[in-house]
């Protein structure tokens, strides 16, 4: 097998011999064209019915008058963004533990950090409603340690949202920072020690430093992932916790009111599109970080 | 070493909420706490013998048998096509086959289910498949092409030089490599439709309700064994697809490669 060729040369010799190539010129076009329609039809159609439905009538107007709008927008500002500091912060320790590892430790840790990525949510918004309930695992423990006699209310409020999203989130933050870590070059450290760095100051000089475009990355990626979300608020949260995702259920499925809710789509799906294009940017400049 | 000790409790509240569910299955009371009072296999049974749930579980699997379907064969030809190629407009190309990733899953939710009444296709479970290969299509995608990376395209080149048409291309030099590709883009679209509730909840009916919507509307009311017992059966479809992917990860010796995997998606 060709394996050892890398991605770059392998598209470099493509575009040296590419006069030369003898497959039908045709056959790629047929390959591509299925997907191309398959989109058209089931993703571009649906979203440009979207666009459409939202310029009937003053829906705009109307959906930024309305202060329930107000309150959950800034109520999916506030919950995204505690819920992402507080995801950072727990996703650099695991990056940090699981890079310091060995091969076989990081296997391990890595698949720690996988299962629940690959649960879904309900499934952890169930257990969370089960330990944080009244009776649950949580408040006995908080009773048995004798720091509260009663239980404290721990479901349905924002804490819970955001343990809750913390939960969900934590895998997507712990990947891109140990990227980060994992590209830091061993001999920088060695070299610091070799001068007379103690642990902190080659953390605080030289790790964090350099994993700052990986932080960013995982930062509005949380972000962005965030500002999306519609069953924890609901499962785990009251009713002062509805987010923007909830909101437009509300305009679409209890007021049947398309035009707003197809609005208020939109309105997510471009603050969304700005981030994503920050982050995009932010992906891209650390690429050249790393190769300089 | 102090990072180490503070990471255990990180660690514990990362994996004991997907591991409870487990014996939270057999517990013996009709009301659900932690730890169970008393162990018994009565909900698992009356899971089984349930026929709303049981109908659920059946609409999750015929949605995500088609978005497995659809998202392995659009997903891989993509990739194929665009392997080793360049050309004016490929990045946009490769934007659009990515962009269902990025789009709050509330948002297509809303445009499906305009779309799908406006085309007179509701009350089945066809299009909750037909939008789960939707977002499932660019996970395939993905893990085809990272399978590619390793393809030199010269080797195509010599093939056809050769004299071996486009089936044979495909069949003896592409279809090999891709393979474990096609099977980890499976098991995404699988995981995608499996665990997807917020499109499968606006495109709901009596004869098309999935098991997360099930697990959505029940869990408001009651915390009850039964969805324990449907948790239960989704942690061993993740712990199967972790098992997959972690072997995937050992063989090609690279925790990174599993980067390109992990893109934005979802809705919590």
């Amino acid at each position: 097998m060709t394996s050892t060729v890398t991605p770059a040369a392998a598209s470099a010799s493509a575009g040296a011999d590419a006069p030369r190539r003898r497959r039908p010129r045709g056959t790629w076009l047929l390959l591509l064209a299925p997907v191309l329609a398959f989109d058209a039809v089931l993703f571009l159609t649906p979203l440009g019915k979207l666009v459409a439905a939202s310029t009937h009538g003053d829906a705009y107007q109307r959906v930024l008058k309305d202060p329930l709008v107000s309150r959950s927008l800034l109520n999916t500002f506030e919950i995204s963004a505690l819920s992402t500091l507080a995801t950072v912060v727990l996703g650099y320790l695991l990056a940090v533990v699981i890079w310091r590892r060995g091969p076989l430790a990081r296997v391990i840790l890595f698949a720690l950090v996988l299962l629940p990525f690959w649960t879904g949510v309900l499934v952890k918004n169930f257990a969370w409603a089960v330990l944080l309930q009244d009776n649950g695992l949580v408040n006995t423990a908080l009773q048995g340690l004798g720091i509260t006699d009663a239980p404290v209310a721990l479901l349905h409020n924002r804490f819970a949202v955001v343990v809750g999203m913390v939960h969900y989130l934590l895998p997507y933050a712990v990947f891109p920072i140990f990227a980060a870590l994992a590209a830091i070059d061993d001999r920088l450290e060695l070299a610091a020690r070799s001068l007379g760095a103690g642990e902190a100051s080659i953390f605080r000089r030289i790790i964090l430093p350099l994993t700052v475009p990986g932080v960013s990355a995982a930062g509005l990626l949380v972000f962005i992932i965030s500002t999306g979300f519609f069953i924890t608020p609901v499962v785990l949260g009251g009713p002062g916790d509805m987010m923007i995702a909830n909101q437009i259920d509300f305009y679409a499925r209890q007021l049947t009111d398309f035009a707003g809710a197809s609005a208020l789509a939109l309105l997510l799906t471009v603050i969304v599109s700005v981030f994503v294009a920050i982050y995009q940017r932010i992906l891209r400049a650390g690429g050249e970080y790393e190769a300089g | 070493m102090s990072s180490l000790i503070a990471s255990v409790p990180v660690f514990v509240f990362l994996v004991v909420p997907t591991l409870i569910v487990l014996p939270m299955a057999f517990t013996g009371s009709r009301y659900i706490t932690f730890p169970p009072q008393q162990l018994s296999t009565e909900a698992v049974t009356g899971f089984f013998s349930d026929q709303a749930w049981m109908s659920a579980l059946s609409a999750s699997l015929q949605a995500a048998g088609v978005a497995v379907a659809i998202a392995v064969l659009l997903g891989g030809t993509a990739a194929v096509a665009l392997h080793g190629r360049t050309f004016p407009g490929k990045a946009a190309i490769t934007g659009l086959l990515l962009a269902p990733m990025i789009v709050p899953a509330v948002v297509l939710a809303l445009a499906f289910y305009q779309f799908f009444i406006s085309v007179g296709m509701v009350g089945t479970v066809l299009p909750i498949g037909l939008a789960h290969a939707v977002i499932a299509v660019p996970y395939a995608f993905l893990t085809v092409r990272a399978s590619l990376a390793g393809l030199n395209p010269a080797l195509v080149r010599s093939a056809s030089s050769l004299g071996a048409g486009a089936f044979s291309v495909m069949r003896f030099v592409y279809l090999p490599v891709i393979r474990p590709g096609l099977i980890a883009g499976a098991l995404f679209a699988f995981s995608v439709s499996i665990d997807e509730t917020v499109i499968a909840l606006f495109l709901q009916s009596p004869n098309a309700t999935t098991l997360p919507v099930k697990m959505f509307t029940d869990i408001q009311y009651n915390l009850t064994p039964k969805i324990a017992v449907s948790s239960a059966m989704l942690v061993t479809v993740a712990t199967l697809g972790l098992l997959v992917q972690v072997c995937f990860t050992i063989r090609r010796r690279s925790v990174a490669r599993l980067l390109p995997l992990t893109a934005p998606e979802q809705t919590g």
